[in-house]
């Protein structure tokens, strides 16, 4: 990160307050279809006259969405903690031996399909939610990794210079200089992570986890296309509204979103 | 006061600094001068320990350096680099108080220290809110000078500090340097390879070759007797006499009669012998006259005066 | 060069893992028949003492040669790892051997949870190995390949009680028919955003209104979990295969290869529009003015100059969209679009964990491969342009 490119907090202070009006606009729309779906329903008629059912009332939509919205967010959660604590770890004294390999396999494992580390998950850890967590952590590892990486090791070194001139301890560098100076791109690795967990998430349906996933698969799978719509709008919302609202806390440069970098679900 | 005894720092096979000593008394402004790759860099870091020494032994006002944990000796010591390693995260005012922030200074305390400091440097209060990429080159290194002398330490450590400017701000720099090093009387250990920016401002030059110390003494002293030719060559090889004649005042050479006015082109008291000379040839003189800060004439300064060698020196 | 002293601790530690995890972890699984769940096998349980404390020996090697890493004992090292990846399949082969019971023809070997460590840390050793030694991406790949020719052999001719194995007789000729469809639909979609793409981003060039409208699109899209897309997809395309009979005739319809084609060209545009914009602005000025300078025309400049130097970037537009474009092409087999999705999925729904991996398996690799080899295209053409 170059210093030019830091936007001291003044900027963003600029424009407060109607910062969050889009991910609230999609927020809003995510919330009202996952109560009222049900009042939609004649629009869904129109896809699938024929059918008994066009909503889907397995369970409630909001419930799929809470469940949908708290697999993905203790993944990150962890995620995040492990892979910054990891990336801080190899870049201290002590750890720098493993920096290059972890490097590596954070790029090499970027490589691998999201849907393939799911499908590898199942044969280890079984079916279910928490093997599902599992593996939306390990692949949600890579980017916050490679990021965290990248953004302490973009720190010049003049900077880390006169942290130690001055006399803070490794410490206080790390928790005053380096990791705020890395927060953006940091911040971008969580975004990559989320977006494609986001995504990810939507095929736990396929092993045995329950989320917005599951009218999509039982559409499909029914040949009921109503299923398939309200599933689909209800992820394609929800991954608006986390992809918007990273966007706003993004203090870094105009265009240079990081956050659809590479890898779907 | 900074005592180096045999000081070695060896890189693998290396040896960047070999077998140094060198001693810079309390308030002495001492310029380590060099070619690039010659440790003088490596020097000063030692003395703060962001490098450890090999061998020998550093001191600090008596004491070896690593009686201290590293962190306490050098909140003891400004340091200042030429890059100004200025957080970019942080406004002016909280980079400039860092280090009474680390030494857990009252805010008020710390508040005061750095508007006294803004101005002592000449940095206008509104720069207080700044971040480090809204300034200019200079203003960024007056802030850095600034955070160095936050703490108001004894010691001051100085890398290349004006190497990145521009030759006006970095010769505004100086001297802005040399006036508050008269005021504060401050110990500092300074890094360039400038030699006019060596010599404007050592009250020691230290001359490094190769990992050694080849030559210490005043500029003076060193220009007029250089140890051997790479010391010469270093000082400006045949333009050493007008580098002397840089060092020395008109002031210093004037007969202070009172001329009649009008007699001759003028200069001022404050000028350096060089600049005095330059004139003489323009005009093609062998007079001038000497003004003082107000342009009254105070003496008279002939071509005879400014070439004799000095005896009081 | 490498004079360290210090031990490398890279490797110490993943030896040391790995040796608890040949120690302590189960390598196989021995089940009757496919429906039955397997019994869990350490090597020990497989092979006895002798064997497991033999296959130790090469481990404990590596952390002895790690201790004092000079450039000759890491050399050691890559032929001590390199031998073990070989030898895996002969002892999978013999440990085959020594725990079917011949009167049961039906029972199968499945590979449990030591295995996939132990290869894992292996290839962990590999990477680091290759770092300490410097040695060049293609260098490595030929070593594998060697490996990978091991691996072969054995598989064809000892381990065809293993589970993974047996799934993919079962049905050779769709694994191929699946491989072939997979690589056709990447090569299409890639191929479509490829040209599209370099339109897009050039007349994005132009018209500054339309480049900020575009990426603002693509970014849309790319937000867009991919099951969601393939599934609004999925009713307009029905409706329009109805309404429309020639596309209809030519298999155009809500599921199957038209979804999945064009969603997987929506996600590949945005990649693909924005290494190609960036490649072509990035091209140093300079060069551009000097080429006019010299009396180029337009269109010279442009192909002469431009695009040439703009082609290590487009290139890696095209491996991220590629390696992308492998994943989602194996979601796409949930809307019927085939590939080697339908493995997985299939294997998921029948709880067949091998047939699971004989999709999830190859995709990996197909992904690697690609990646590794679009990336030495573009590092390739980097460094002749560097030269």
């Amino acid at each position: 990160m170059s210093e030019a490119a830091f936007n001291g907090p003044g900027s963003v202070n600029g424009r407060s307050r109607w910062r969050f009006a889009v991910p609230l606009i999609w927020l809003t729309a995510l919330l009202l279809l996952a109560v009222g779906m049900t009042t939609l329903e004649p629009l869904f008629r129109l896809f699938e006259p024929d059918l008994r059912q066009v909503i889907y009332d397995r369970e409630h939509f909001w419930v799929l969405l809470g469940e949908h919205v708290l697999m993905v967010a203790v993944a990150a959660l962890l995620a995040t903690c492990v892979g910054v604590a990891a990336a801080v770890a190899v870049t201290r004294a002590a750890g720098r031996d493993f920096m290059p390999m972890v490097a590596q396999l954070a790029s090499i494992g970027q490589t691998f399909p999201p849907v393939a580390v799911l499908a590898l998950a199942v044969p280890v850890l079984g079916f279910g939610t928490v093997p599902l967590i599992v593996a939306l952590l390990l692949y949600g590892l890579l980017p916050i990794v490679r990021n965290t990486l990248a953004g302490i090791q973009g720190i010049s070194a003049e900077v880390l210079e006169a942290a130690r001139g001055m006399g803070m301890t490794p410490r206080q560098v790390l928790l005053q200089v380096e990791l705020p100076l890395a927060a953006p791109v940091i911040l971008a690795g969580i975004r990559t992570s989320v977006t494609v967990n986001v995504a990810t998430a939507a095929l736990g349906a396929t092993v045995g986890a329950s989320n917005l996933g599951d009218p999509i698969i039982s559409g499909i799978v029914n040949g009921n296309t109503a299923y398939i719509i309200q599933g689909a709008v209800m992820i394609g919302l929800l991954a608006l509204t986390v992809d918007s609202l990273f966007e706003q806390l993004q203090p870094g440069v105009p265009g240079q979103s990081s956050g659809a970098q590479s890898g779907q679900g | 006061m900074i005592e180096l005894f045999d000081v070695t720092r060896r890189f693998g096979d290396e040896t960047a600094v070999d077998r140094i000593s060198l001693r810079v008394e309390r308030g002495e402004f001492c310029v380590l001068v060099g070619t690039s790759g010659c440790g003088k860099s490596t020097t000063l870091r030692m003395i703060n320990r962001l490098i450890e020494h090999s061998e020998g032994e550093i001191h600090l006002d008596g004491q070896p350096i690593r009686d201290f944990p590293e962190d306490q000796l050098r909140r003891r010591i400004g340091y200042a680099i030429q890059s100004t390693g200025l957080f970019p995260h942080w406004t002016v005012a909280r980079n400039i108080g860092l280090v009474p922030r680390l030494l857990q200074w009252s805010g008020s305390r710390i508040q005061d220290r750095v508007e006294a400091l803004m101005a002592l440097l000449g940095l206008p209060p509104e720069f207080a809110h700044k971040y480090p990429h809204q300034l200019s080159g200079g203003q960024a290194q007056r802030v850095g000078v600034a955070r160095a002398l936050a703490a108001d330490p004894d010691i001051l450590l100085m890398d290349e500090p004006f190497g990145a400017l521009d030759p006006i701000t970095r010769q505004t720099l100086q001297v802005e340097l040399r006036d508050l090093q008269d005021r504060l009387d401050k110990t500092i250990v300074f890094v360039t390879h400038d030699m006019d920016e060596a010599l404007a401002l050592a009250d020691r030059l230290v001359v490094m070759h190769e990992g050694r110390i080849v030559q210490q003494g005043s500029p003076i002293e060193l220009l007029r007797a250089p140890a051997d030719d790479f010391v010469a060559s270093l000082l400006g090889g045949d333009d050493r006499g007008l580098k002397e004649a840089a060092l020395v005042r008109v002031g210093e050479r004037m007969q202070p009669i009172t001329p009649k006015v009008g007699e001759a082109p003028w200069v001022s008291r404050e000028a350096t012998l060089n600049q005095a000379l330059s004139l003489m040839l323009w005009h093609q003189t062998r007079h001038l006259l000497v003004v003082d800060d107000a342009d009254a004439p105070v003496g008279r300064l002939s071509l005879d005066a400014l070439l004799q060698k000095a005896h009081h020196e | 060069m490498i004079r360290d002293a210090r031990p490398n601790r890279v490797l110490v530690s993943l030896m040391s893992l790995g040796l608890l995890a040949w120690l302590g972890l189960d390598a196989l699984s021995v089940a009757p028949n496919r429906l039955v769940q397997g019994t869990p096998l350490n090597p020990v349980e497989a092979l006895g003492w002798w064997v497991t404390l033999v296959g130790a020996l090469p481990m404990v090697c590596v952390v002895w040669l790690a201790w004092r890493p000079t450039a000759f004992r890491l050399w050691a090292s890559l032929g001590v790892v390199v031998g073990l990846l070989m030898a895996m399949p002969l002892w999978l082969s013999g440990a085959v051997v020594a725990v079917l019971d011949p009167e049961l023809p039906q029972a199968r070997v499945g590979i449990g949870p030591g295995f996939w460590v132990l290869l894992f840390l292996w290839l962990l050793v590999l990477v680091e190995l290759r770092i300490r030694l410097r040695l060049r991406r293609a260098w490595v790949w030929g070593l594998l390949l060697f490996v990978l020719v091991v691996w072969g052999i054995a598989l064809s001719h000892w381990l065809t009680p293993l589970a993974l194995v047996q799934e993919y007789q079962a049905r050779s000729d769709q694994f191929l028919e699946a491989v072939s469809y997979h690589v056709a639909l990447v090569g299409a979609a890639v191929g479509a955003s490829l040209v599209i793409g370099l339109g897009m981003a050039l007349t994005m060039r132009r018209f500054d209104g339309l480049r900020r409208l575009g990426f603002g699109v693509l970014n849309f899209l790319q937000t867009i979990p991919s099951l969601a897309l393939f599934g609004l997809l999925l009713a307009p395309l029905a409706w329009l295969s109805h309404q429309v009979p020639w596309l209809g005739a030519l298999g155009v319809s809500g599921i199957g290869w038209a979804p999945a084609w064009l969603a997987l060209v929506a996600y590949s545009l945005l990649p693909m529009v924005r290494n190609t914009y960036v490649a072509l602005e990035g091209v140093d000025p300079g060069v551009i003015e000097s080429a006019r300078g010299m009396g180029m025309s337009r269109l010279q400049v442009f192909f002469q100059v431009r695009l040439p130097l703009a082609l290590p970037v487009m290139l890696e537009g095209v491996r991220i969209t590629t390696v992308q474009a492998i994943g989602l092409t194996a979601v796409a087999a949930l809307i019927g679009a085939g590939g080697l999705g339908t493995f997985i999925f299939q294997g998921l729904g029948q709880a067949a964990m091998d047939l699971v991996l004989l999709g999830a398996l190859p995709i990996i690799a197909m992904a690697l491969m690609a990646d590794a080899l679009l990336g030495a295209l573009a590092e390739r053409l980097r460094r002749r342009e560097a030269a």
